[in-house]
């Protein structure tokens, strides 16, 4: 028996004037990759990639829970606020975290509404990262349920939320995983889910600033799962096309969660995303 | 189709934790393939009663309305993008969910898993 190579600790940033006591995971030494979540979720997205000793070689792999998410508390006085995340929250957080580790110019890998705020960032703060992969992520994406269906006094918003997104689920993924991926829904915190998938239905500021991400730079490139529902290929095509340099992979076996529903199916994918990605010159040398 | 659903019925009917996820659920739902209607009457998650329509005299909770080729690829063991799930017909405009939205949402996962319930590959997984 040994332990996994997963190791995770607390680190604590100021976001919006207020500390945050963030909790991070990494394993893996070299280039850094920091890996995001998808809505309603956390680190444990990632897990199967970060004890993958073919993804870690050579690569730092490191992944936090948004605060309201996982083993990150929300901030002080939650108990009496409405947690809608916005777009500049979601990029001073994970800046935050950024300069807090002292990351030199990571990779920064994100899944869903995580795949949107690294295109966000990557029109925005390029100088930050050093490339970017955007896993079933597009410039914008509106509700076709009602997020407040998943927020309420008279029913289990978790459990819910979980029975919704697994229609993004591809029917090749493992069962085990499958229901692994479900499990972290259904655990998320009362009005979690909603507070995420209002960032993610309801702002469309991406969609303007796509055509300024200069991939020459740090390039972009998109991974999307055909049994993706809420990304769909076609969304991740446009979304790509509209990025000048920017490539794009469908993974025809995969849904929306590809790193967490079927880590086997999707590793050639992410290992390919990395090799596409710069080494920093920090890392290089 | 009226004999798919009540093998739907029997396997239910059989399953503890699904009767157990539906505990809760009492209602009618209506299920419409190539507008033949099946009207599916729940009993606290027990599939009670099995009735073809049409009938314009049975209320229905929501109704889920699709066609038969459809369907046929949803009940494949790895049915092709869109086809794996009720919402994703939807999505690819072969299916249409109305009625009390909110009442299938709260009951969603007993919903679909009954609904995959002759999907191949699922004999004996309860």
């Amino acid at each position: 028996m040994s332990f996994e190579p997963i190791t995770g600790r607390y680190l604590t940033v100021t976001i919006a004037g207020a500390p945050r006591r963030i909790y991070i995971e990494e394993a893996g030494a070299g280039r850094p990759v920091l890996c995001l979540h998808t809505a309603g979720a956390d680190t444990r997205q990632w897990r199967h990639l970060m004890n993958d000793a073919a993804v870690t070689e050579g690569n730092r792999l490191i992944a936090f829970d948004m605060p309201w998410h996982g083993k990150s508390l929300p901030p002080e006085g939650w108990e009496s606020r409405e947690y809608l995340l916005t777009t500049e929250a979601y990029i001073e957080t994970v800046l935050a975290v950024v300069g807090g580790m002292g990351l030199d110019r990571p990779v920064l890998a994100g899944c869903s509404m995580g795949g949107r705020i690294a295109l966000q960032l990557a029109a925005l703060h390029p100088d930050r990262f050093s490339g970017f992969i955007a896993i079933e992520a597009s410039d914008f994406q509106p509700a076709w349920y009602d997020i407040d269906w998943f927020h309420r006094p008279d029913a289990h918003g978790g459990e819910m939320g979980a029975a919704l997104v697994s229609a993004n689920i591809s029917p090749h993924a493992p069962p085990v995983e499958r229901w692994n991926t479900l499990w972290m829904f259904m655990q998320s915190g009362p009005g979690v889910f909603r507070g995420d998938l209002s960032f993610y239905t309801r702002d469309d500021s991406l969609i303007a600033r796509l055509g300024r991400i200069d991939t020459g730079k740090t390039p972009v490139h998109l991974l999307v799962g055909a049994y993706d529902l809420t990304c769909t290929p076609e969304d991740a095509r446009r979304t790509a096309e509209a990025i000048p340099g920017a490539t794009l992979a469908v993974m025809e076996e995969l849904g929306h969660f590809p790193m967490s529903e079927h880590p086997e199916g999707f590793r050639p994918f992410f290992l390919d995303a990395l090799a596409r990605m710069p080494r920093p010159r920090a890392a290089a040398a | 189709m009226l004999t798919t659903f009540r093998g739907v019925q029997d396997r239910l009917n059989a399953t503890p934790h699904l009767i157990r996820l539906g505990r809760l659920f009492s209602e009618t739902v209506l299920i419409e393939i190539d507008g033949q209607e099946v009207y599916l009457t729940f009993d606290r998650g027990r599939l009670a009663e099995v009735t073809e329509g049409p009938s314009r005299k049975t209320p229905w909770r929501f109704a889920l309305r699709t066609d038969a080729e459809a369907l046929a690829e949803f009940w494949q063991a790895r049915p092709r993008p869109g086809f794996h799930d009720i919402f994703g017909l939807v999505k690819i405009g072969r299916g249409r969910i109305d009625g009390d939205i909110l009442c299938l949402v709260k009951n969603l996962r007993f919903f679909k898993e009954i609904m995959a319930l002759p999907r191949a590959g699922q004999e004996g997984a309860a």
